[in-house]
């Protein structure tokens, strides 16, 4: 959606091994899917280190709290919020 | 000219001709079962044992309700639990809304015979006072007297690529032609404010839209909680969402790319015409209400649909006076519940339909409704209760 983006959203269920053709950075790369991307759901376009941010629209949607490989599905498994985090507050009993 | 409207005393145009009775309680709805014709609210939330800037708030909802351009005149009563708070005071609010040209008759149960002779009393007015209303021709009107409000729910991916973007295009061409628009929600901008900040009409608004979404994200902090296990709701995580700033980012699509006029509180008027962003909360069940509040005559629920499959009827969400309707890009929820759906453009994902061609498209469905034709959910007798977006802590 953004040059900066370092994830796709499937515009359509994306197979296991398929080799899909994304428009990043000014040009089309193709990369392989490395797991099963359901409709709607995010492939990472990049090898994505841990901590690294994650960016769509441009933004930034959170940071990886896994290394996610180029191809593999990125969401709420490797994927993690940055904001209204009080769980991790100073001070905050848990 | 575009639409037919109810033109009221105060110059605002009316989409619908309804007789208002509040507050809520056994007396309005008693009145409102007799009369057809008449609309009341169903609330617990009348005020007692709550806060005077709560209080506020309601008594900015009664009024902001009879104020409305959808209302012709208002009947109200002396009986509410939170009726001897200054705030709630039946005259205050008799005053405000009489204040906009309407008529407004107050009952009062110690005065009129007890609960009973109030309710006796209600009738004879109502009845009155809908034929009175009845007498009221439509007339040809701008899109400057439009007042839209929108939601945005269960979102999935057609909400981001069509649904919303129609809702879009919608905002910019009524704000172009100097009607008002409303959008809000404030925790779904955290993560977008400062896209949203960039597009306020001055410092002094940006500062207000980061202010807003600041307090919020502080609010969601003291809860020790990990937001994700709040908002992003499960149905968006099931749709694909992973995180809250992603669905900020999606969401903010709704409001189209005008410039934003201002920060308002929940069920505050906007001062001029232009797009306004409404600091409130995405409950369906209070949102629509306080658009109701600050003036709004369409309303607008923009579904996704991941996380409600099996729901083949879509009952409105509670917006009092306005009509409510429901807009889907996706097609298995437009095919399951259609006699529900006032507007789809999935036809943008398949296709058939440009972006533009859909959002010229509920232009004209809103046009056609805001002239008299039945949004869907008018064709259901069912109201769910209102919550008012009330902050504080009760006593």
């Amino acid at each position: 959606m953004h040059p900066s983006d370092n994830v796709a959203t499937a515009v359509e269920e994306i197979r296991p091994g398929e080799v899909v053709s994304v428009p990043f950075q000014k040009e089309v790369i193709t990369l392989r899917a490395t797991e099963a991307i359901p409709f709607g759901f995010k492939i990472a376009l990049t090898e994505i280190a841990q901590g690294e941010v994650i960016r769509k629209y441009g933004e930034v949607i959170g940071k990886a709290s896994m290394p996610i490989a180029k191809g593999s599905l990125v969401h709420v498994h490797n994927l993690e919020g940055t904001r209204g985090r009080g769980d991790l507050e100073k001070g905050v009993e848990r | 000219m575009t639409f037919m409207g109810y033109v009221r005393p105060d110059g605002s145009v009316g989409t619908r001709n309804h007789v208002l009775v509040i507050p809520q309680g056994i007396i309005s709805k008693s009145i409102c079962d007799f009369v057809p014709g008449t609309k009341t609210l169903i609330s617990p939330d009348h005020g007692s044992g709550r806060t005077a800037n709560d209080r506020e708030t309601i008594a900015r909802v009664l009024i902001g309700l009879g104020r409305n351009p959808n209302v012709a005149s208002v009947i109200l009563h002396a009986a509410s639990p939170g009726a001897g708070y200054p705030e709630l005071r039946p005259e205050r609010l008799a005053e405000e809304i009489a204040a906009s040209g309407k008529r407004v008759e107050l009952i009062d149960p110690a005065r009129d015979g007890g609960t009973y002779g109030a309710i006796v009393k209600g009738i004879q007015l109502a009845r009155e006072m809908v034929y009175e209303a009845s007498r009221l021709r439509r007339e040809p009107v701008g899109d400057e007297h439009l007042c839209l409000g929108v939601k945005c729910g269960y979102s999935d991916t057609t909400s981001g690529l069509a649904g919303n973007p129609a809702i879009g295009y919608l905002y910019d061409k009524i704000v172009a032609a100097r009607g008002t628009a409303m959008f809000g929600e404030t925790t779904e901008i955290i993560g977008a404010e400062h896209a949203l900040a960039r597009r306020a009409a001055s410092p002094k608004v940006a500062g207000e839209i980061l202010e807003v979404a600041r307090i919020q994200e502080e609010r969601a902090k003291a809860t020790g909680l990990d937001i994700r296990t709040v908002n992003p709701v499960p149905a968006n995580i099931k749709g694909g969402i992973s995180s809250l700033e992603e669905k900020s980012l999606g969401a903010i699509h709704k409001a189209g790319t005008s410039p934003i006029q201002g920060v308002l509180r929940y069920g505050e008027r906007p001062p001029g015409k232009g797009l306004y962003f409404v600091d409130n909360w995405m409950g369906h069940l209070s949102i629509f209400a306080g658009y109701a509040a600050a003036g709004a005559n369409i309303v607008m629920f923009q579904l996704g649909g991941g996380g409600v499959a099996g729901r083949t009827l879509l009952e409105g969400s509670p917006s009092v006076v306005v009509p409510f309707l429901w807009t889907t890009a996706n097609p298995r929820t437009y095919a399951a519940a259609r006699e529900s759906v006032d507007f789809y453009s999935g036809t943008v994902i398949e296709g058939t339909e440009t972006p533009e061609e859909a959002g010229e498209r509920l232009y004209r469905t809103v046009i056609e409704v805001a002239s008299g034709t039945l949004a869907r959910s008018e064709t259901l007798a069912y109201t769910d209760p209102v919550q008012i977006y009330l902050q504080e802590p009760v006593f």
